[in-house]
């Protein structure tokens, strides 16, 4: 009973309204532009009068320069999307969650790393995002177990663990987690897509967009391998439930140039914004991060538009997530890039704005 | 079998009833289609209220202003009673 008042149609217009005025305080692309043409001391100040205050006060005492604003903008970003979690009443919170758990899997994989390289715990720490379903607590308890075993042993209420347990064994014995690391991204899409039928309003429209970014990361995977001259073994790097079937990726990704790929890729997308990225991108016109950046803004503009045809659904809330995301990873990239001396039109081609 | 004749005193009752039926009417629809249209614009001014403290006077003129449709009822409802 509480949970269906919690979800009536008053909550979504609620929460959607919140998430919606969040995005409007987002960076716009003239700030951007602006943050492009300045130095490392003012990007600091700059971020320091927006959202991230709080955070970067907080670190100022312990981190300077560089370092201060790419764990203030983790911190941000962490503490933002559990402040969103909060907001968020009924099936909102849990499907928000599940999307959100592939943050989880990026913690749980940092982690096991940084203890099979005997990185120190500190050190670990600071390169976590805690924005997943794991929290802190739990985090901080994984980071204090010392050998791999006992990690994956002390997540098993988590909704992955059974993933993480069958792939752990041979995991440890290859000394690779990148196999472990493809099956859990899998896992995670299909239960994502499984929730989408969970009875969320906006659940429909929102599997369409999920398609897409399946689609679109296996296409940024095949264009990878080609460009990496990888050939063989490509079946167990695609992700299952897009458009695209297995098969028909592995055939794409055995293209003998990278026209074969953007045609094939147009058979599935004739017409719309990823046919002409492919149009372009079969010119040889863009550098693999800028065909990467490009397909990453083909994905925020259809959950954008998605969002304004389902205004009061989950759409709202899952456009601000991902907006968020992209936010403080061009801010990152500006301050990597300024401190590494790139020029500003370098830095640009690597923003999603 | 007795035939009923409706005579004046009952016809106006009748009348005086269907009127009052008429004004309930108009008071009690206009009611609820002012708080179906309040229930979705309320749940949005609280939420823009709960992110920018500012907007809680605007976030409360349109609240109000669906109101105006019940007092559309409630005139037309003093209209045919007096």
């Amino acid at each position: 009973m509480i949970s269906a008042s919690q979800t009536g149609p008053a909550s979504y217009i609620y929460a959607a309204t919140r998430m919606r005025v969040r995005k409007s305080k987002l960076l716009a692309r003239e700030d951007y532009i602006r943050l492009l043409n300045m130095g490392l001391p003012e990007i600091t100040r700059f971020i320091e009068e927006t959202e991230y205050k709080a955070e970067i006060d907080e670190l100022a005492v312990s981190f300077s320069g560089i370092d201060l604003i790419e764990i203030g903008l983790s911190w941000n970003l962490a503490n933002e999307y559990q402040r969103v979690l909060k907001i968020l009443p009924g099936v909102m919170k849990t499907f928000a969650r599940s999307y959100l758990s592939h943050w989880d899997i990026f913690n749980v994989l940092t982690i096991l790393r940084g203890k099979s390289q005997g990185v120190k715990t500190g050190k670990i720490k600071e390169i976590l995002i805690p924005a997943g379903t794991i929290n802190v607590v739990t985090l901080d308890r994984l980071l204090a177990e010392d050998s791999p075993e006992r990690i994956v042993e002390n997540l098993s209420s988590w909704i992955l663990h059974p993933v993480l347990e069958r792939e752990f064994a041979a995991a440890q014995e290859s000394g690779s987690y990148a196999g472990m690391e493809n099956e859990l991204y899998k896992a995670f899409y299909r239960y994502v897509l499984k929730q989408t039928v969970s009875g969320i309003k906006g659940g429909k429209p929102f599997r369409e967009y999920l398609q897409l970014e399946i689609d679109l990361t296996n296409i940024k995977t095949v264009i990878r391998l080609y460009q990496g001259g990888v050939r063989e073994d490509v079946r167990d790097l695609m992700i299952e439930g897009g458009n695209f079937s297995v098969d028909e990726l592995v055939r794409l990704a055995g293209s003998e140039s990278i026209e074969e790929i953007m045609e094939g890729v147009k058979k599935y997308y004739p017409s719309g914004p990823v046919a002409n990225l492919m149009e372009v991108g079969g010119d040889g016109e863009f550098a693999l991060h800028e065909m990467e950046n490009a397909l990453t803004q083909v994905m925020l503009d259809k959950m954008d538009r998605i969002s304004k045809r389902y205004p009061f659904s989950i759409c709202s809330t899952m456009v601000y997530l991902k907006r968020k995301r992209y936010e403080v990873a061009n801010l990152r990239a500006i301050a990597r890039g300024k401190e590494s001396g790139l020029s500003g039109e370098q830095i640009q081609g690597y923003l999603v704005m | 079998m007795a035939v009923e004749v409706m005579t004046v005193e009952v016809a106006e009752a009748t009348a005086k009833g269907l009127v009052a039926i008429g004004a309930g009417l108009a008071v009690g629809l206009t009611g609820l289609a002012t708080s179906i249209a309040q229930f979705s614009i309320g749940a949005a001014a609280v939420g823009a209220t709960a992110e920018n403290k500012d907007m809680f006077g605007l976030g409360l003129l349109f609240t109000v202003l669906p109101e105006t449709i019940v007092i559309f009822g409630l005139v037309v409802a003093l209209l045919l009673l007096f």
